[in-house]
């Protein structure tokens, strides 16, 4: 605080940018994370089930952080609406009136807070089902991808705070960092298409390949400079490596915890990090490759993205198979089941990277122009 | 800030401090057995529900004659249409090592199904199945309003994604840099 010759206090505390609600809403992503990698291994490795295991604490404590911090920014906006005070739309994103105008809350927080509940909401739809079915651990029941969707909503929204404050190095290495999360439980999001036929393709595969490349081309349409899908695929690389080691290690130390002995004959692959596509940075830097191109060339960069996702989930779409029977020797591709997968993953590559490269481009959109930006 | 970040921390230790996770896990209990003759072998097969629902998982065991001390084999698990999951080995239950088991383990069709055995043990190979395992049709909700349901945080996410997609498509159209870039 200072003190002026005219008696009139003026705040010189650095006015709020928002990084401390939207870094407490990223650890609550990768809270969530770390619960669903421990919780398929747990799974795998040792067996039992109850609801009140330490990796769906982790789960469910992501979720809770992310929906808290949500919380919070909702009521501070609200606060400032109702005080007449300016609302920085860089936090959080354009504030949008829930109930009538009972609340004002920025978009990304919004979206996030909406799916951290619909999380917790869904724990009781879960509940609810493993005590009419019981506690089998099959990953695309009902509940389980409704709960994966409802923490895809809680990483997209925060992804789109950070996204709000793209001005700030740290919005953008957020966001990046959001994206990065959200890549890393896509596979498992993607296991819910076991329920379609996979007797001519792998339908998980397409999932897989089209999720990663539209989150790549999210990244670098976002970013809009080069290795913007490229660090991002790098970061799924390095939490792929570390979760490697991780879920195996916090699966079996829980068991020892609990004394409860480890299944035989386990795999030594993990589970979640084993679903994630090595050939990730090779699809990144087909990417990087063609938007290079396309700059130096002054094509349009919207449609080839388009090209450059097809190009991308088709590498993903073929290598994927082979990345399983490296990983479990007992599934052996058959190359027209391959080349079928990898032709229809590289058809919904278009799609990924037509959409990818708008979404990236809708992010950077969030924050009205600066003309706009103080509403008050 | 400082306060804030004491508040957090606060709360993430009394979540984790006091929400101890719980440790004891349910006892198998078997309700049901039935015998197959693996060769040599005789093999008790329990069953820790019955009769058996589609999806409504279950404790299964194998329990040869004389114990699993000495033996190893496999099981292959066939559905009313052919289909499984492949030829498994027999392993320990987790909550009850002394026999071979499945834990929590449903079967996710109604009709009737056929586990196969093929027991390596002191007097040779055996091999036995037990065929016409009943399997009922599963409680609960039919399984379109269970995807209803569960599929509304995407509808949610669709409907958000077409909200933005057409506020902002005459200032992305042609993939251009967006105009507060």
């Amino acid at each position: 605080m200072d003190l002026t010759a005219s008696g009139v206090r003026v705040s010189t505390a650095a006015p709020r940018t928002g990084a401390l609600p939207a870094n407490i809403a990223l650890l609550g992503t990768v809270l969530s994370l770390v619960g669903l990698t421990w919780d398929i291994q747990w799974h795998d490795d040792v067996g039992p089930d109850t609801f009140f295991t330490l990796p769906h604490l982790f789960l469910y404590s992501g979720s809770a952080v992310v929906g808290i911090a949500s919380l919070v920014v909702v009521l501070m906006t609200t606060a400032a609406r109702r005080a007449g005070r300016p609302i920085d739309a860089r936090i959080g994103g354009r504030v949008v009136n829930v109930f009538g105008k009972t609340f004002a809350a920025p978009l990304g927080y919004l979206v996030s807070g909406a799916g951290a509940a619909t999380f917790l909401v869904y724990g009781l739809w879960d509940q609810w089902w493993h005590g009419l079915y019981g506690f089998d651990a099959v990953i695309d029941s009902p509940p389980h991808i409704g709960l994966l969707l409802a923490t895809t909503l809680q990483s997209v929204g925060t992804v789109a705070v950070f996204a709000a404050a793209h001005e700030h190095r740290w919005g953008r290495i957020g966001a990046l960092g959001t994206l990065v999360v959200l890549l890393c439980a896509s596979p498992v999001l993607a296991l819910g298409l076991q329920q379609v036929p996979d007797d001519i393709l792998d339908p998980v595969t397409v999932g897989v390949a089209m999720s990663s490349v539209l989150l790549l081309t999210v990244a670098a349409g976002f970013i809009r400079r080069p290795g913007g899908a490229l660090g991002t695929a790098a970061g799924v690389a390095a939490l792929q490596a570390v979760f490697w080691w991780f879920s195996p290690w916090a699966a079996h130390a829980y068991a020892d915890l609990v004394s409860l002995p480890l299944r035989d004959k386990i795999s030594n692959v993990p589970g979640l990090p084993s679903l994630i596509p090595m050939a990730l940075i090779a699809a990144a830097l087909v990417l990087e490759a063609l938007f290079f191109v396309a700059q130096r060339r002054n094509w349009s960069l919207g449609r080839v993205s388009v090209v450059a996702g097809g190009l991308a989930a088709l590498l993903l779409g073929i290598c994927q198979p082979f990345q399983q029977e490296m990983l479990f020797p007992r599934f052996t591709p058959d190359t027209a089941y391959v080349l079928i997968t990898g032709a229809v993953a590289g058809l919904f590559g278009l799609l990924g990277g037509f959409a990818g490269w708008r979404f990236g481009g809708m992010l950077r959109l969030l924050v009205p122009a600066r003309k706009e930006a103080v509403d008050a | 800030m400082r306060k804030t970040l004491l508040a957090f921390l606060a709360v993430a230790g009394l979540l984790f401090g006091f929400a101890a996770p719980a440790n004891a896990y349910e006892p198998v209990n078997i309700v049901h057995t039935e015998r197959v003759q693996a060769g040599p072998y005789g093999l008790t097969v329990g069953f820790s529900v019955w009769p058996l629902r589609a999806m409504q998982s279950l404790d299964f065991t194998f329990i040869p004659d004389g114990g699993i001390a000495g033996k190893s084999g496999t099981l292959q698990i066939t559905s009313p249409t052919g289909g499984g999951r492949g030829v498994q080995p027999l392993v320990r239950h987790p909550r009850k090592l002394d026999v071979w088991g499945l834990d929590v383990r449903s079967l996710q069709a109604p009709g009737d199904w056929t586990f196969s055995f093929v027991i390596n043990g002191p007097a040779g190979t055996g091999t036995g199945q037990l065929r016409g395992l009943q399997v009922l049709q599963q409680p609960g909700p039919p399984m379109g309003l269970s995807w209803a349901i569960s599929t509304l945080p995407l509808i949610a996410l669709v409907v958000l994604i077409v909200l933005a997609w057409r506020r902002t498509r005459s200032r992305l159209r042609g993939g251009g840099l967006p105009a507060t870039a």
